[in-house]
């Protein structure tokens, strides 16, 4: 289905303020068109009523949960939007569509941002939903007693209050043009007010958990009372988990599941050339670099991380490692599909002459340099294998270290000189920035401290003027794709299988199977 | 007191000490694993306020001696504390888990151990015949074979080929008794190619070596039939020994599973303490661990038992080596 359609369907209109503001902010937003390359196109036959539907994803965790506060894996994102709604929805474009709100408006700074809530929405088991819920749900994330995993996203929300009975006012610290992509984040899934046990979850989305089995798999029933009128399509959803990737494109082909997440190598092959089933691609800024941590010998040295980042033949990588699911990087976390992108920046190239050149400048010279890769950070040890054959070239002797998947992030990442990292698409490019390359941010495991980066990042997020945005975003990958801190030699598409059967995907670029909201969008073909 | 009689209270007592031991080895363990669990449940999000937080709710501002006593009395009360990544009680999680591995590995026993022993008497009935040593090759070499491979194998051909079973051990919603043995035929038989293998190589290797002693000459000499010479004379004393290798496997039946419960994306207990250990929710890793060794104490307990029942030298208190006990 495509956005215009998901829009009548909901009957709302965007005020144009609002929808000129969700077409020129942030987002992770793709060029027109590039989203659906390699995808199945969205039927335009009519949606058909019924059946079961089976999903089988790649992560499994005895943590599964359906509080809000509590969501880390695909499992959690999955399950919430079958069972929560949020204030706003993020579309392929990667832009914020209305949800439980039906418009938004910032005002003149976006320092204040007025939510018209739609009217008559009701939970599944018949409550009406409160504004005092929504305060809740946004809110509970701020209390400091409530370990959540949105903390870092809530920290410029000052407060949020209900004004009248069907308009949310939240005011923030700082300038945020793009607040309504981030209040469409999973963890912002709305749930009753002074709601702390999430065994049996009660929510106004299209699906009511039948069954709930932590670490094994969780059914969903039809919400009939949900309110997009005609929607949810299937009757029922299982969920359940599949490790092994070999095990997970068997149990598409063989008919056990209709939709799998993360198709990986020959796989994706096989399931190219079956009649029944086909790949669903999600282009989307994922990616694993290599990164130098800035803060400590050797790898605080600028030329040493210069020449890696001319040691690694990208397309190479992107043909034969990836099968050609991704998108080049230029060693900065912006898309080249993206509006952002820096198009001034020459796109880096395995080049041994620039890289002896850092090499030798390096002085670093017969030493072996470690490489620290792991499973946890998807393709890395191919990655390091493509820098570590090219750096022999030039005479850079690398040892790559292969450490376990468990641990890896609290032990090794950003903890050794080179280490190899990887993070999953946000929303939108600032949260990324903020959480990834911000002085003293947790997941800056390059530890870079640079507060003229850090100005740009915040100007990014408040300044309103789009072709000024333009011009920050640009500086700010010509300052890391400078600094010789991160390799970023591509970014990694979600691949998914599904039955050729399901209908009604769209690829979001924040997740597999629709930015792991697909509850209410699919249908079965019967 | 009767020796056997006393033979098993001491085995028992040894049985509870190992168990004991076990238990600090466990605790100890978890604590220098590296990684924390409120880190890892956190994950991308995580800040220090936040893990602090978690830290205080799960109570591991507190010291570990401490915390492994209670953890141990808890324990000796059928206590196993809560999940700290699920907030729902350890025996709650592990009590479906441990139903699905017994019903996998009672189901594998069931058809594998006698066929595992019928195969290796008839090898040993005609050792050194053309089926001993056509049967000794197809054995040695399913042993050999990494389940992960003869599961896959079976899949492709089962499921993604001829489309006759479900790829995947789906025993979690619903679907009555004909949909759950449908899923379980593939796990099983290919825990059963496994474990039958290994069984029946050392039943006959067992056997094998029985008949060279002298008691069975003798019998020869007296012209018992071969048959009866290794069904009767041979077994008995062969009861000790095949008890050890079928606990054994049963043991690992239990506990040893987890590549096949990955195959077959099969719920069940190895693949929850794998789970368990990669969330850091060390309740739970705890837990099975404990369960996995007094599964090994139990069996191994049970095999020896079995063979003192069966062998006279031991029942009268006496080691095999000859010394009295």
């Amino acid at each position: 289905m495509t956005k215009d359609e998901a829009r009548n369907g909901n009957g709302t209109v965007l005020t144009r303020r609002a929808f000129n503001q969700a077409a020129l902010v942030g987002g992770i937003g793709i060029a027109s068109g590039a989203a659906l390359l390699g995808a199945p196109q969205p039927a335009r036959a009519a949606p058909t009523r019924g059946g079961l539907l089976r999903v089988a994803t790649h992560t499994q965790s005895t943590n599964d949960t359906f509080d809000t506060a509590k969501y880390i894996y695909t499992n959690d994102y999955i399950r919430g939007t079958s069972v929560y709604n949020t204030l706003t929805i993020l579309n392929e474009k990667g832009q914020a569509d209305p949800e439980l709100a039906e418009s938004f408006e910032p005002n003149d700074t976006a320092t204040r941002w007025v939510f018209k809530i739609r009217k008559g929405i009701t939970y599944s088991d018949g409550a009406p939903l409160a504004m005092d819920d929504i305060v809740y749900s946004i809110m509970r994330h701020k209390d400091a007693k409530l370990a959540s995993s949105a903390k870092p996203l809530v920290a410029n929300i000052k407060d949020v209050k209900a004004d009248g009975p069907d308009t949310i006012v939240i005011d923030l610290e700082a300038p945020d043009v793009d607040l309504p992509i981030m209040i469409g984040t999973f963890q912002f899934g709305i749930i009753k007010n002074g709601t702390t046990d999430f065994s049996h979850p009660v929510g106004t989305g299209p699906f009511k958990v039948k069954e709930f089995k932590p670490g094994v798999g969780t059914s969903f029933t039809r919400n009939p009372n949900y309110w997009k009128s005609g929607k949810p399509y299937v009757d029922e959803i299982e969920l359940f988990y599949i490790l092994d990737p070999v095990a997970r494109a068997n149990a598409l082909l063989s008919g056990d599941a209709q939709m799998v997440t993360d198709l990986r190598g020959t796989a994706i092959d096989q399931v190219k050339s079956s009649e029944a089933f086909a790949v669903f691609t999600t282009p989307c800024p994922r990616y694993t670099s290599i990164q130098a941590a800035t803060d400590r010998p050797p790898s605080n040295n600028r030329d040493l991380g210069l020449a890696l980042t001319y040691l690694i033949d990208r397309k190479r990588l992107l043909d034969t490692v990836l099968k050609g699911q991704g998108v080049i990087g230029n060693d900065h976390p912006i898309m080249s599909t993206s509006p952002l992108y820096n198009k001034a920046l020459p796109q880096r190239e395995l080049d041994l002459d620039k890289a002896k050149y850092h090499f030798v400048k390096s002085g670093f010279g017969t030493a072996k340099l470690e490489i620290d890769v792991s499973d946890a950070a998807p393709f890395s040890a191919d990655i390091g294998q493509l820098i570590q054959r090219e750096a022999s070239r030039i005479g850079l002797n690398i040892e790559l270290k292969r450490d376990p998947a468990d641990s890896y992030w609290n032990v090794v990442a950003g903890k050794r000189p080179f280490t190899a990292i990887n993070f999953n698409p946000r929303p939108t490019y600032n949260m990324l920035l903020n959480l990834a390359y911000r002085s003293g941010a947790v997941w800056n495991f390059s530890h870079i401290n640079d507060p003229a980066l850090d100005k740009m990042i915040d100007d990014a997020r408040s300044t309103p003027d789009a072709a000024k945005r333009l011009e920050i975003y640009g500086a700010i990958q010509k300052t890391i794709y400078d600094s010789g801190s991160i390799v970023l030699p591509c970014f990694l598409n979600y691949v998914d299988g599904i039955s050729k059967k399901v209908k009604g995907l769209v690829p979001v670029p924040v997740g597999n199977l629709s930015g792991f909201n697909f509850a209410d969008r699919v249908w079965l073909e019967s | 007191m009767h020796p056997s009689l006393r033979f098993a209270l001491r085995r028992f007592a040894v049985g509870a000490l190992i168990l004991l031991a076990v238990s600090l080895l466990v605790f100890v363990g978890c604590e220098i694993l590296p990684g924390d669990v409120a880190q890892v449940a956190l994950g991308q999000f995580a800040t220090p306020e936040s893990i602090r937080a978690l830290h205080q709710q799960f109570g591991l501002d507190r010291p570990a001696p401490l915390r492994y006593l209670e953890w141990l009395i808890g324990i000796l009360h059928g206590d196993w504390g809560m999940s700290m990544g699920t907030k729902v009680p350890v025996a709650q999680l592990l009590g479906e888990r441990l139903a699905n591995t017994a019903m996998l590995a009672g189901a594998t026993t069931i058809v594998a151990i006698p066929l595992a022993l019928a195969l290796g008497l008839l090898m040993a009935l005609r050792a050194g015949s053309r089926f001993d040593r056509a049967a000794s090759v197809v054995v040695l070499a399913l042993s050999a074979t990494p389940e992960f491979l003869i599961g896959t194998l079976a899949v492709m051909l089962f499921s993604v080929h001829l489309n006759w079973l479900p790829a995947v051990a789906q025993v979690t919603f619903g679907g009555g008794w004909a949909a759950l043995a449908r899923s379980l035929l593939l796990p099983v038989i290919t825990l059963s190619i496994v474990v039958a293998a290994q069984i029946a190589r050392m039943t006959r290797a067992t056997i094998v070596n029985l008949l060279d002693l002298p008691f069975i000459e003798m019998a020869t000499l007296k012209g018992v039939p071969r048959r009866r010479i290794i069904l009767v004379h041979a077994l008995i004393n062969a009861v000790g020994p095949i008890a050890n290798v079928v606990a054994l496997n049963i043991a690992y039946l239990v506990s040893g599973i987890v590549v096949v419960e990955t195959i077959f994306a099969f719920p069940g207990v190895a693949r929850l303490m794998v789970d368990a250990v990669q969330a850091r929710d060390l309740p739970v890793v705890q837990a099975c661990a404990m369960l996995f060794c007094f599964a090994y104490v139990v069996l191994i307990l049970a095999a020896d038992l079995l063979a003192v029942l069966f062998n006279p030298r031991l029942r009268r208190g006496i080691h095999p080596d000859g010394s009295a006990g």
